[in-house]
């Protein structure tokens, strides 16, 4: 049962990602991302991470791609404002080319490891609780370093959206 | 049967699906997203070997790793409009123009 569902799952993450990057219209590429970013979810809670599970389907799929969906939406792109893609294909072969060896080589390096059981156990593993315990004694530095990071984009977009405005106003005295 | 390859290939093809994207594609929507798509990667190898190990510290990780997306997802979207904006045009040949001297 649990290895139907890992290929369902695993089938429609890299369908979803082929779809990303096929598709022309960005609409369809973020719905395409947002599926792969799903079945993702999904292989977090087959290997026992409840809570990046639910952090998973929150913060990806519910707050970054509304927010793509959104801005994707506010600007209304005309089918004609996309940029011609005429060498497209070629290039994702040459990419597909240039990707290959680092995949062999690190599938063959997973491959020499030994085998360990990979089923679904209730010890509490991934559970809130040990995650916090991580992140509050021996993760400690990092964590206020993200939130200093967190701060920073916080007033980043702050500025940059005011400097929108400006410039409208500028562009608006000029003419 | 799962095994650990099984997951390290899932998670390196869509790591190689992300690289493709930025290097084969033109909109910068669809750059974004493959960048996203690569974090994800690395996060599926991440959390697979947090189980494997049977460690917690991999999910750490995993948990900043996906902050940093949030904060990156506020500041590129932000750029993104500013450009659209000023450009209307989604192609990244426009980030040739931020460079100083040439004006269009």
């Amino acid at each position: 049962m649990t290895d139907l569902i890992f290929v369902a799952l695993s089938f429609l993450a890299i369908s979803g990602a082929i779809a990303m990057i096929v598709y022309a219209n960005p609409m369809y590429s973020a719905l395409g991302v947002l599926i792969s970013m799903l079945s993702v979810a999904g292989m977090f809670a087959l290997l026992n991470a409840t809570f990046l599970f639910l952090v998973q389907i929150i913060v990806y799929a519910g707050a970054i791609m509304t927010l793509i969906l959104f801005i994707l939406m506010f600007l209304n792109i005309k089918e004609e404002d996309l940029p011609k893609e005429p060498k497209k294909y070629k290039l994702i072969a040459l990419g597909a080319v240039i990707m290959l060896p680092l995949n062999i080589l690190i599938l063959k390096a997973v491959a020499k490891l030994p085998p360990k059981d990979f089923s679904i156990t209730d010890s509490g593993f991934g559970d809130i609780k040990p995650i916090g315990m991580q992140l509050y004694t021996n993760w400690l530095l990092a964590f206020e370093l993200i939130s200093i990071l967190l701060l920073v984009a916080l007033i980043g977009s702050v500025v940059l959206a005011k400097k929108r405005k400006s410039k409208i106003n500028n562009a608006g005295d000029n003419s | 049967m799962i095994s650990l390859t099984s997951y390290a290939f899932v998670s390196m093809m869509l790591f190689s699906i992300g690289v493709i994207g930025v290097i084969a594609r033109r909109n910068i929507f669809v750059i974004y997203m493959s960048i996203e798509m690569m974090l994800n990667g690395i996060n599926l190898f991440l959390v697979t070997f947090a189980r494997y190990h049977f460690n917690m510290d991999p999910q750490v990780i995993t948990v900043m790793v996906i902050a940093i997306a949030a904060a990156e997802a506020a500041i590129f979207l932000s750029v993104i409009i500013l450009l659209y904006r000023s450009r209307k045009s989604l192609d990244t040949d426009i980030f040739t123009t931020l460079t100083q001297g040439e004006k269009s």
